[in-house]
């Protein structure tokens, strides 16, 4: 099989199940689903094998199938090392969602599989999309299935949050896409031929449109970046664009809130370092510290409302967006460190909050309720399912040896070393989150993990008798710890082993943020630099010539 | 007997191996008892090859073993690798020697407890994160440690999750800790990119050269040039060091933590993690150094939380909580000496403060362990006013607990006389120095001598009111300190109070009711352990002043800052110096427990009319300072508040911008289309569209303005 082939057939797997899903009959449904995910899963894994870890920072597997010639616009794959590692988390959260939901999805299976596939499909796209217009066709798509998936399988409020979720993300996206067309018309205006290859003609490939960021003036970049976190910040979500989440996240299915935290939310900051960070190179470094201090005060505030959370999924929902503010704050530190570690975060965070997402639902299933206040000492009923919300609640607070602590301290330590763009109060303050974080998620063990036994009503049962002995409670079966235990080993082997994983992700990562860097070394906040193409003219005007690298090496 | 240098490393990982077997234990019933000899074992085993590798690193530098490369990014590297030098083998003696018997100790003590494996898989955790943090090679790994050991903590202080109390205190461990940690981390980030390495031995040389440089221009001179950032680490080092030893303003988790079970209580928040700081301060000796201003503050806030909590261990009737106040007043002393160290001054080295940690280790694990047998054999009974008169009931126990407390009172020629007065000392040399902070040591000498006499004091009321007088007690109701899990949570109590543990058979196991005697608790399991303890707690002092293993170990460690020459009367002054304080402090441990003696055996009804003639100020002391009240008042309910107001804020304020701003164009569409449409997708879309247009017309305007 030619590897260039893998990445469409990984795209289309899940979609031709989502078909064959549909055909079949509603008790094979979830075999048929479970099939094409870990078929998805593999191919994903081949195309690891595949892929040139020494050269994680080139675009591989490189295929393009024209589509609209005269706009450019192509359908165009390629994945670099940021790209497979977020593929490989989506498709082993998805195999393990699929399982996770066997027991839990008993009405309507087939559609729900179906818009899992289909989400799954979407999801991948984005991820491996090259072309600005294909990535963005994608990113919108995700918001069909899961429309469907939370309005049809929610919680109580489910229509409302359904409504909500669309209606605020697709806006913010709309405007994002207004401003990849923005750079894409400006590429294609006659007075840029020749300035770079691709240059004077209509094309979404997103290498040409980084170039054309470069003669973009602070003003228009300005607006671009305005326009590209709109979408993003929202998706993501950055604070004070967060409003949508909670209830979303808490009226969605399981399956639905671990896919939404675990891998929708990275779309917002993958977004943010695809496309944000470089098509508004001079603007993301002038605008870092105000992006970052969004950030920080979302880490705090969002941690602080988790304490305030009665109910299980609604603390862990906060608790994802004030962990997503790490990852914002390391993206805008610009620096191999902090970016290469809030990729490291985008991953850990999908499995670490995946993982709680699962735990509180597995909870859901046998109480039918998520209030802290109704459950209190299931460690004494539920012991295995008790390590594993310990564990896992461990590696979202960051204790070292767990994955959470990698992406947390490198984010931190990249904003407190990121001279002229962020600093160590930035980092400082953020680490405030670092004891808030503590704080909220030890005060949901303590109520729900520790104390003293006591195990909801179940509103269809009668309410026993004083001194009868308490109902049996099945402690997690075999289907879900074999559901819970890779998360578990994925968590503890990126903590103990994240080496790997960085290294394969620096390349990439410094083939993104090096315009910024070139930026930030020759000091263009000075206004009279209007354009990067202008400032590093000045640059090489001023420093001994061959330290500025030249641009057609981009 | 010596092994190869190279065996250290294994140190670390068999007590990890065994929190795995531990880890497994706990599932099956039928393997539950395997989990204490794993756990035992794999610390004896840490402890022989500490012994046999000791004499191979006192003549070598500083040896770094790598494991495996942890995280690695650009050039921010950081290793598993291990430091080793004599400072390390004086923490590893320390920590599998009492750790050992700890966990002998303890497998008599948990024996018949539910969570019997769960135990001994915490602890074995507990050795393995607590190894990895004095054996670490850089920051970041020795962090990792840190915080592992901070986890065992939480796990152990909760072990008995059923209460309430137990699972608070656990909570309160680990987020106070927190705070400290945030600091420490902060201060390593800045390490970094000072150093731009987190390796000890580099990051240890640097210090030590910009030291040099720094007093090469005479001495107390500090001219940091171009980086004045650096003298920031130490205060940021500092504070995480202030957390996990509970100084002020820190401490306040310690007494807390005594709801865990009582082993646990000796070695970790005793012996052992509640020493880490102690140990950080003293590995990074040069980098301390950095500030004229550190190390000073690191001894005064040492002698006042010393002080501060000596007195309150005076009034508290919980023999558990006096000895975690006790630890705190100590870990003050122990930070007194690492304090007392300057490269401009008399004192070059924290021999004092390791020494005390030492010798502290031993007797504090003893006085926990006597206590907790106490506990065991009076049902969990903690209070002192509840118990009097018990050597006859348990001889052993009381010699044993006598010989602890002789050592925590300094009485002349126990170990604790030696370290503590090594400290003072120190302290009153740099008093008597031409330091700029002259003044401030001879004000904490004093300070360390009323200390001494007050410890004297509330060791010796413990010990005179559990073990002399007429013979009363009262059983306590919860089993040995057990919470009986696996049992009817509601009939949880004394019905079954009486397991079987300790390895007592029979009679334990059919005594059911808890009206049974006090009795003295199994020998072989619990009682021999504490005998190596009292060895330790007696001779290690009169042993290191033949020996001087300590001395040499520390002078060719790093929390050694180099030889300033001394003249010939200097040494004299020296000596004489520390003859007198020695003087001082071995005949005001004797007038303290002398006084002691008076009121709480010999003359007991006139401690009360005392006792009552200050009332006042016995209420105070009682209630701790009110700390904790203050501390929920101002800091914990304010915060609480701010998260519920947050939190409304949130859903009424924030969504409601976010919800008008969503209504305006729909309100706009609607005007504009009378024919309403309903579809919802229509108005986002007709909404997103006017958004993007507007945008490209802003931007295209933009453009033209950018061309002409």
């Amino acid at each position: 099989m030619n590897s260039n082939t893998l990445i469409p057939a990984m795209i289309l797997a899940p979609f031709a199940g989502a078909l064959v899903v549909a055909l079949s009959r509603e008790s094979h449904a979830r075999a048929v689903a479970a099939f094409w995910a870990l078929f998805t899963f593999a191919i994903s894994l081949l195309l690891a094998w595949r892929f040139d870890w020494h050269q994680g920072g080139e675009t591989q597997f490189p295929l393009s199938v024209e589509w609209v010639a005269a706009f450019g616009l192509n359908f165009s794959f390629g994945i670099d090392s940021i790209s497979l590692w977020l593929i490989l988390l989506t498709t082993f959260l998805q195999t393990l969602v699929v399982f996770a939901t066997f027991a839990s999805v008993t009405q309507r299976a087939k559609e729900f599989y179906f818009w899992l596939l289909i989400l799954q499909s979407a999801m991948l796209g984005t991820f491996v999309a090259t072309d600005a217009v294909f990535f963005y066709i994608c990113f919108e798509f995700t918001l069909v299935p899961l429309y469907f998936l939370i309005g049809i399988f929610g919680s109580a409020q489910r229509t409302a949050a359904a409504r909500v979720f669309f209606l605020y993300t697709f806006t913010g996206s709309m405007i994002t896409f207004a401003g990849v067309l923005y750079v894409a018309w400006f590429n294609s205006q006659p007075e840029m031929a020749g300035l770079y290859a691709g240059a004077g003609e209509w094309s979404f490939d997103m290498q040409t449109l980084y170039l054309a960021a470069h003669h973009l003036t602070a003003a228009q970049q300005t607006w671009i970046l305005v326009a590209m976190l709109a979408g993003f910040a929202v998706k993501l979500p950055l604070f004070p664009f967060h409003t949508w989440q909670p209830l979303t996240y808490a009226e969605a299915p399981t399956a639905g809130t671990v896919l939404l935290a675990g891998v929708m939310a990275k779309l917002g900051s993958y977004g943010m370092l695809r496309l944000a960070i470089p098509l508004a190179p001079a603007a993301a470094l002038h605008y870092a510290p105000v992006i970052a201090t969004l950030a920080v005060i979302g880490i705090l505030y969002t941690a602080l409302i988790c304490w305030a959370q009665k109910d299980l999924k609604k603390l862990v929902a906060y608790s994802s967006i004030s962990h997503l503010g790490f990852v914002v704050l390391g993206l805008f530190a610009l620096n191999t460190i902090g970016v290469g570690g809030s990729v490291f975060y985008m991953v850990s965070h999908g499995l670490s909050t995946g993982a709680l997402f699962l735990c509180i639902g597995m909870l859901h299933e046998r109480f039918q309720t998520r209030e802290m206040s109704q459950m209190s000492g299931l460690a004494k009923v539920m012991p295995v399912w008790a390590f594993f919300m310990v564990f896992f609640s461990l590696a979202s607070v960051g204790l070292p040896g767990l994955n959470g602590f990698v992406g947390e301290f490198l984010t931190l330590l990249g904003a407190f070393t990121a001279e002229k763009v962020l600093g160590p109060v930035y980092a400082g303050i953020a680490g405030i989150g670092m004891i808030l974080a503590a704080i909220y998620i030890l005060h949901m063990v303590g109520k729900v993990v520790w104390g003293p036994l006591k195990l909801p009503r179940l509103a269809d049962a009668p309410a026993p008798a004083a001194g009868e002995p308490a109902p049996k409670v099945a402690d997690l079966g075999f289907r879900e710890i074999a559901v819970l235990a890779p998360l578990a080993v994925a968590c503890l082997a990126l903590g103990l082993a994240p080496t790997p994983m960085l290294r394969s992700l620096e390349p990439a990562v410094d083939r993104l943020i090096a315009p910024m860097q070139e930026v930030a070394a020759a000091d263009v906040s000075s206004p009279a630099h209007t354009t990067l193409t202008q400032a590093r003219a000045a640059a090489q005007a001023a420093a001994p010539a061959g330290n500025v690298a030249s641009e057609t090496a981009q | 007997m010596t092994l190869e240098l190279e065996t250290i490393k294994w140190i670390p990982w068999l007590p990890a191996l065994a929190a795995v077997v531990g880890g497994v234990c706990c599932m099956r019933k039928s393997m539950r008892n395997l989990a204490a000899p794993a756990c035992i074992l794999s610390i004896l085993a840490g402890f022989i090859i500490t012994l046999g590798v000791q004499s191979k690193v006192t003549v070598d530098s500083p040896r770094v073993f790598k494991a495996f490369t942890w995280i690695h990014i650009e050039n921010f590297a950081v290793d598993f690798s291990f430091y080793v030098d004599p400072l390390t083998i004086i923490m590893l003696t320390v920590i599998t020697g009492v750790g050992t018997l700890v966990a002998w100790y303890a497998s008599g003590y948990m024996k018949g407890d539910r969570g019997y494996a769960r135990f001994f898989a915490a602890v074995s955790l507990f050795i393995f994160a607590m190894t990895i943090l004095v054996m670490a090679d850089n920051l970041f790994l020795l962090y990792l440690g840190w915080e592992g050991v901070g986890l065992c903590s939480y796990l152990l202080i909760g072990f008995y999750y059923n209460k309430p109390a137990a699972v608070a205190a656990a909570k309160k461990a680990f987020i106070v800790n927190r705070i400290g940690d945030l600091f420490f981390a902060l201060g390593i980030f800045l390490t970094y990119s000072h150093f731009h390495t987190v390796s000890l031995a580099e990051v240890l040389r640097s210090a030590g050269d910009l030291n040099t440089n720094l007093h090469a221009g005479g001495q107390g001179v500090f001219d940091l040039g171009a980086a004045p950032s650096v003298v920031v680490i130490p205060f940021l080092l500092m504070l995480g060091a202030f957390g996990k030893s509970a100084q002020l303003p820190l401490y306040m988790w310690l007494p807390d933590a005594m709801e865990g079970p009582t082993p646990v209580s000796a070695l970790i928040h005793a012996a052992t993690m509640v020493t880490a700081g102690v140990y950080l301060i003293a590995r990074l000796l040069p980098l301390f150094a950095l500030s004229p201003y550190a190390l000073p503050i690191v001894a005064a806030v040492g002698g006042a939380t010393a002080l501060f909590a000596a007195t309150i261990a005076l009034c508290q009737c919980d023999i558990k909580r006096i000895f975690a106040y006790s630890t705190i007043s100590q870990l003050g002393y122990m930070f007194m000496g690492v304090g007392a160290v300057s490269t401009a001054g008399p004192t070059v080295s924290a021999t004092g403060a390791i020494y005390h940690l030492f010798t502290h280790a031993f007797f504090k694990a003893l006085l926990f362990l006597t206590a907790g047998s106490v506990m065991h054999s009076l049902a969990g009974q903690l209070d002192l006013r509840k118990m009097s008169g018990l050597s006859k009931k348990m001889p052993i126990t009381s010699v044993l607990m006598l010989i602890g407390c002789l050592a925590l009172a300094g009485f002349p020629f126990t170990s604790g006389f030696f370290s503590k007065d090594l400290i003072l000392a120190d302290v009153v040399e740099m008093g008597r120095s031409n330091s700029p902070f002259a003044t401030l040591y001879s004000v904490l000498g004093i300070v360390g001598v009323a200390t001494a006499f007050l410890t004297a004091f509330y060791t010796f009321r413990l010990w005179f009111r559990v073990f002399t007088g007429p013979e009363q007690y009262e059983m306590g109701s919860d089993g040995h300190g057990h919470e009986e899990e696996g049992h009817d949570a509601g009939k949880a109590g004394h019905e079954q109070a009486h397991a079987p543990k300790s390895g007592e058979t029979a009679s334990a196991a059919i005594a059911v009711e808890h009206h049974h005697e006090p009795h003295e608790v199994s020998f072989v399991l619990m009682n021999l352990p504490l005998i190596f303890l009292a060895i330790g707690a007696l001779g290690a002092g009169l042993w290191e002043s033949k020996f001087g293993w300590i001395h040499h170990g520390i002078e060719t460690s790093s929390a050694f800052l180099g030889y300033i020459p001394k003249t010939a009367s200097d040494a004299g002054e020296a000596h004489d110096i520390h003859f007198t304080m020695q003087l001082i402090s071995g005949s005001i441990a004797i007038v303290g427990i002398a006084l002691a003696a008076w009121f709480h055996w010999l003359n007991r009804p006139a401690g009360e009319r005392v006792a009552r003639a200050f009332s006042g100020l016995v209420k105070v002391l009682n209630n701790k300072y009110y700390v904790d009240e203050l501390n929920d008042a101002l800091i914990v309910r304010p915060l609480r508040t701010l998260a519920d107001v947050l939190f409304v804020f949130d859903s009424l304020i924030i969504d409601g911008i976010v919800q008008l701003v969503g209504f305006l164009p729909r309100a706009l569409g609607m005007s504009l289309r009378p024919s309403q449409q309903g579809e919802l997708q229509g108005y986002g879309l007709g909404m997103a569209f006017g958004a993007a247009f507007v945008l490209i017309v802003v931007l295209w305007s933009l453009n033209l303005v950018a061309m002409h």
